[in-house]
């Protein structure tokens, strides 16, 4: 475990330091995972997603008040007077039972895939999912590969030519864009370039009712698909940015650099082919730890957008108060990045062969 | 005026700090500062500016220039406790795992670990949502949920400082772990806590706002991003340049209350915090 380690003294912290720093609560997770075998992250996994289903059940039979009494609450759509009507809804959804009971009844229905009935739409909450799943996820795809394609290179040309002018820039520029918060330059984006200039459609992941069939629709939906993807990109890019970065500087003095440049190799081919690669593990783990910031993110988009994806479900279903589609949601969000959390530290075990067990 | 010795050729710092205290300076003066209350309405809503109304009045007919002063406070008041909650718990588990040893430290670093994994945003949601807003909610589970960061930092440099002589030498002449701590850690780590800290404030902020900005603030308060919320879901917005005097300047606060704290942490962090350089 790395935090058993004696730290290194301050003297040793080079100026990489200012940029690793920000992004603390994200390179911090990567050394800790890095020497611990993998039964262990196993386990911890499992007793995460346990935790967070016992979590998902409890919260709302903890708050005060019943759920079927925030239901039916006068002035609610749900609205219902008759006493045995209510003791029906009660039995229905296993309200009239113990608590223990109704969690075993509450962990059969999710092995069998069973996350309720939305009381908003009557629909199974499970397929109102499926459906969103999908378009959640081509909006993080897309968001990754913004970001990638402006992050690495960025941090790349910044960590090569470091305290030089085109550094100092970058660095100012993505420390900023990183303080940036993301609701706010989505708000900003979407009154400005949706709203007031009509660059983008707006909201939304297709246009309704359009009828788009074949390349038609898929044209559409890119159309809808870049201001989100791209402010996606520039939010996740910050990250790699500043660790690609850093992780570029400390191979700035490595031997094989210096061996190269006697031989005469382009610098071009020294920075991209020998010192980019050798730079490249710790980003690929950011960019897999990144995810539980990134959800954080697409829920703010998804809303500012009216996308149709999970985060922005979550947040209907707040606002309805339809507790099944909510809890639904939270957990698909919650136990999806757990998982992903889960499948870099393996993936990362099997990339870096100092790790593998 | 003579620049102190300690913020000489460290620019970064002096601008956050600057930032940070003219924010506080608004926060805790809110009263004399604002030229009218925040919440009551003063005739027509959608004023343009004017003399009495510097930036106009929003959709309630409420002084847009007040409430910005306003939301500071609510600001600050998230900041300061929330930030307290996380050096109280993050003090307690950090010195306990790092002192303890064994067990304990086991126990209190996997806590850490699941905490560390897991996504802030659904969860404070979540619990925002079912809990009913309001900004004691929010202030309780910013603590609750940012606290694993500290705790780390606290046991970490709790272990390097217990390899010391000094540590060592002062339990060989019977000073009990009270004394220890008071005496020795809390002053050997104050500084670096204070960099994480730093941190901490502006992530609150951030969040606060984020909350308030779903519309799972505290209805009642005057907070900023519950204003950005209102500026952003009003179908006038865009008419008259209304963002402009209403959602800019919000927006801007808001910005600018994060950035004082994150320049402040920047320019700390290097040199107190010698597990920066951890991520190689």
């Amino acid at each position: 475990m790395s935090q058993t380690q004696i730290p290194a003294p301050a003297s040793e912290a080079p100026e990489t330091a200012e940029a690793v720093g920000t992004t603390e609560f994200l390179t911090e997770a990567a050394p800790s995972r890095r020497r611990r075998p993998p039964w262990v992250s196993l386990a911890s996994y499992v007793v995460t997603v346990f935790a967070l289903i016992t979590f998902n059940f409890a919260i709302p039979r903890l708050m005060p008040g019943s759920p079927i009494d925030a239901m039916l609450a006068q002035g609610s759509d749900t609205y219902v007077q008759d006493d045995q009507a209510r003791g029906a809804l009660a039995e229905y959804y296993n309200l009239d039972q113990s608590i223990p009971e109704q969690y075993l009844h509450y962990l059969g229905g999710l092995v069998r895939g069973d996350l309720g009935t939305s009381i908003d739409t009557n629909i199974p909450v499970t397929e109102e999912l499926g459906g969103r799943v999908g378009w959640s996820f081509l909006l993080m795809v897309t968001g990754m590969l913004v970001s990638i394609a402006i992050g690495l290179p960025a941090g790349i040309h910044s960590g090569w030519h470091r305290s030089k002018r085109a550094d100092r820039n970058l660095l100012g520029l993505f420390l900023t864009l990183q303080n940036l918060p993301i609701y706010l330059v989505g708000a900003a984006a979407f009154t400005i370039l949706v709203s007031k200039l009509g660059l983008f459609p707006l909201g939304n992941a297709t246009t309704l009712n359009a009828g788009y069939t074949g390349f038609a629709y898929l044209l559409d939906v890119g159309r809808h698909l870049i201001l989100p993807g791209i402010l996606l990109g520039l939010d996740f890019a910050t990250y790699e940015f500043l660790v690609m970065r850093s992780s570029m500087v400390s191979e700035l003095g490595s031997d094989y650099l210096l061996a190269g440049r006697a031989k005469g190799l382009k610098q071009r081919r020294l920075k991209y082919r020998y010192a980019a690669r050798n730079a490249l593990l710790p980003v690929v783990t950011v960019i897999g730890l990144q995810f539980s910031v990134a959800i954080t993110s697409i829920i703010f988009i998804e809303r500012i957008f009216s996308y149709p994806g999970v985060g922005g479900y979550m947040l209907l279903a707040i606002g309805q108060r339809d507790y099944p589609a909510m809890q639904g949601a939270f957990l698909v969000l919650t136990v999806t990045v757990v998982t992903v959390n889960l499948l870099v530290d393996l993936v990362y075990r099997r990339l870096d062969p100092r790790t593998a067990a | 005026m003579k620049v102190p010795a300690w913020l000489r050729g460290r620019p970064v710092l002096a601008v956050g700090l600057s930032i940070i205290g003219s924010f506080c300076f608004v926060a805790l003066f809110a009263p004399w500062l604002a030229p009218h209350p925040a919440t009551d309405p003063f005739g027509e809503n959608y004023q343009r500016p004017s003399a009495t109304h510097l930036l106009g009045t929003n959709d309630a007919g409420s002084d847009n220039f007040s409430r910005l002063i306003w939301g500071s406070r609510t600001t600050l008041i998230v900041v300061v406790c929330a930030t307290t909650m996380v050096l109280v718990i993050g003090l307690a588990v950090g010195l306990t795992a790092g002192l303890r040893g064994g067990f304990a430290d086991r126990a209190a670093m996997r806590v850490v670990d699941v905490f560390l994994g897991l996504p802030i945003l659904p969860l404070l949601i979540f619990i925002a949502a079912l809990a009913g807003p309001s900004l004691t909610v929010s202030i309780l589970m910013i603590g609750l949920f940012t606290w694993p960061q500290t705790a780390r930092i606290v046991r970490s440099q709790t272990l390097t400082l217990r390899q010391r002589g000094f540590i060592t030498s002062a339990r060989g002449f019977g000073a009990g772990p009270l004394y220890v701590i008071r005496r020795h850690l809390v002053p050997s780590l104050g500084p670096i806590i204070a960099a994480n800290l730093v941190f901490v404030a502006g992530l609150s902020v951030a969040i606060e706002a984020g909350l308030a900005f779903l519309g799972l603030g505290d209805p009642v308060a005057v907070s900023w991003g519950s204003d950005l919320n209102r500026a952003l879901t009003n179908p006038q917005i865009l008419i008259d340049l209304l963002w402009l005097r209403w959602l800019v300047p919000t927006g801007l606060a808001l910005t600018l209350a994060v950035v004082g704290f994150t320049l402040v942490g920047v320019a700390l962090e290097p040199q107190f915090n010698p597990r920066s350089n951890r991520a190689r």
